[in-house]
């Protein structure tokens, strides 16, 4: 049974999409739909120190490993990608991103 | 953890510049334009000037570029608020790396007084790194 939850998203990678401040409302316990944004847990960083957890774009399966998934920013000029850290297991992708909540008025 | 109760923040950040920032970068790049003026003032050799022109000019982009990453990744709105001169500075610092300053001259004083601001950021730089 999929469950909601709310995240705000910190950063500017997935511009224009989502900007910084945006409220998005993401399902868990259901499986990452490609093409779809999705909250990700991110390898550790080349020091070792843990990443925090993402937002980011699940663009389909790793060709080089179909059971893997392979995540990209919206905005290509900035933010970690399966570039950078590789593709992400099944476990790694937390939720499915649904829609925007609320938008910060400015 | 994730839960419709809490707003868990997620973040959408590139990690390369994340927290490593530096006006050093800048002020190599300045460093570099003022000896090329140097170098180019005791250089009759058009093609040598020429292609210390073409530098100068590609390492002034290079000052602005960091200097503007400083302004908008770097400093927040509460370094803003402490330090409300750092807006002047950057677009000034910025517009004597440009076509008015040591893009577009071959004036050694232009580079001076870039390097002069550049030194005035790096001190806000470095007080809100203590803080």
């Amino acid at each position: 049974m999929p469950w909601p939850a709310l995240v705000r998203v910190r950063g500017r990678s997935m511009l224009p999409t989502y900007r910084d401040g945006d409220v998005l409302l993401v399902l868990r316990g259901i499986r990452p739909r490609p093409g779809r944004a999705a909250v990700v847990r991110l390898p550790p960083d080349a020091g070792g120190h843990p990443r925090p957890l993402a937002v980011k774009r699940v663009t389909g399966p790793d060709p080089a490993a179909p059971q893997r998934w392979w995540i990209d920013s919206d905005n290509a000029a900035e933010g970690v990608t399966s570039f950078d850290v590789g593709s992400l297991a099944d476990h790694d992708i937390l939720a499915v991103v649904v829609g925007s909540a609320w938008r910060p008025l400015r | 953890m994730l839960s419709l109760f809490h707003i868990t923040d997620v973040s959408a950040h590139c990690d390369l510049p994340c927290g490593v920032y530096d006006p050093a970068q800048a002020r190599i790049e300045a460093e570099s334009i003022k000896a090329i003026i140097a170098k180019v003032a005791d250089n009759p050799d058009p093609d040598f000037r020429t292609r210390a022109i073409l530098i100068k000019e590609q390492r002034s982009e290079l000052v602005k570029h960091h200097l503007w990453v400083l302004w908008t990744d770097y400093f927040k709105p509460p370094h803003f608020e402490k330090y409300p001169e750092l807006h002047t500075l950057v677009n000034e610092a910025t517009k004597l790396a440009g076509a008015s300053g040591t893009k577009g001259e071959l004036d050694a004083a232009k580079a001076d007084e870039l390097l002069a601001k550049i030194d005035e950021i790096a001190r806000i730089f470095a007080e809100t790194k203590k803080a």
